[in-house]
């Protein structure tokens, strides 16, 4: 079976899980700078993006902020 | 008009923005501008992986605009919770708008979670402004646990239909000892006037101008309506009666 990390509730398989956190949203495309991350429900703070491992059944969540009353 | 103080923070404005539904992110960063507001409300949501490109947030002044992150979508307290730790960690401000609707109908707020939420995020730190159905005992209960507001809606959100909670809120606004706001279900410049006369230190709009046919147009009436009414508080109102008192002199008149 593939690597997997479920990311926003929605598994996503890999051929090989990202390194980090911030390989990962590299990969996805989204801008850190925009974005706060859980990972497994613990806030990561975005200057610790880099030094986030990420392992096979990581659950990701990114956060951003939009408009709402 | 008097400055407005919320959490040693002035504020020229008494007018709150909420950042939803609007057509797009320059409407709303104009209408924004246009409104004369120092503070704007934002959501959070999960990143939209398909289209990750999205980011409202690039569309609004962080020098001129205070952030005021919301809880919404929160149905008790633990998510509510966990939504301010994340705004706060997004953000580095602590300033939070504190909301739990478990009832999507509605969408009233829970008042006894909110009341425990804000219990657990005024001792974290946060500059708790929590939205309340207008019930003056836990007003007082939110004052006490260290609310830096309390804002009472005046009637169901995005509703438009204006003060529906009118004496409830009169009785807030004479027991608290913190800026109330009226948030929720102003529907026209009037009832924002309305609210400020009341003595209302505050109002927040959000549907009433993002989904207004012309948002700038009605954003600048709001801010007029604001003004008008906080002066005309400030002013003191002239007493009703129940009969006529003539304006002009009762002497003088050109007859025998």
């Amino acid at each position: 079976m593939m690597p997997t990390l479920k990311i926003n509730g929605e598994d996503k398989n890999f051929e090989n899980v990202p390194s980090t956190l911030k390989n990962l949203l590299e990969i996805l495309k989204v801008d850190e700078a925009t974005v706060v991350a859980e990972v497994n429900g613990n806030i990561i703070p975005r200057n610790s993006f880099n030094n986030t491992a990420l392992h096979d059944g990581f659950k990701i969540e990114l956060i951003r902020f939009v408009g709402g009353g | 008009m008097k400055k407005l103080i919320i959490a040693n923070k002035e504020f020229n404005s008494r007018l709150f923005i909420g950042t939803g539904k609007y057509s797009s992110n320059e409407i709303m960063a104009k209408s924004i501008e246009a409104s004369g507001t120092e503070m704007v409300t934002v959501a959070l949501r999960r990143v939209d992986i398909q289209n990750p490109q999205d980011n409202m947030l690039a569309a609004i002044d962080r020098k001129k605009y205070l952030l005021l992150p919301n809880t919404s979508g929160a149905r008790n307290a633990d998510e509510a919770i966990r939504l301010a730790r994340l705004a706060r960690a997004a953000t580095d401000i602590n300033w939070l708008k504190l909301e739990v609707t478990p009832d999507p109908y509605y969408l009233l707020p829970d008042p006894v979670e909110t009341l425990k939420a804000a219990q657990i995020l005024v001792k974290e730190g946060f500059v708790v402004l929590p939205y309340i159905n207008a019930d003056p005992i836990l007003a007082k209960k939110l004052q006490d646990a260290g609310t830096a507001t309390v804002m009472p809606l005046a009637s169901p959100i995005g509703s438009n239909q204006g003060i529906k909670t009118r004496v409830a809120i009169e009785i807030i606004i004479s027991q608290a000892s913190v800026p109330v706001v009226v948030d929720a279900g102003l529907g026209l410049p009037s009832h924002a006037a309305e609210a400020m006369e009341m003595g209302a230190d505050a109002v927040l709009v959000n549907t009433a101008i993002a989904t207004a046919n012309d948002p700038l147009k009605m954003a600048n009436a709001f801010k007029l309506a604001v003004q008008a009414g906080r002066d005309a508080f400030e002013a003191g109102a002239a007493g009703v009666k129940n009969q006529a008192d003539a304006s002009s002199p009762l002497t003088g008149f050109l007859r025998d």
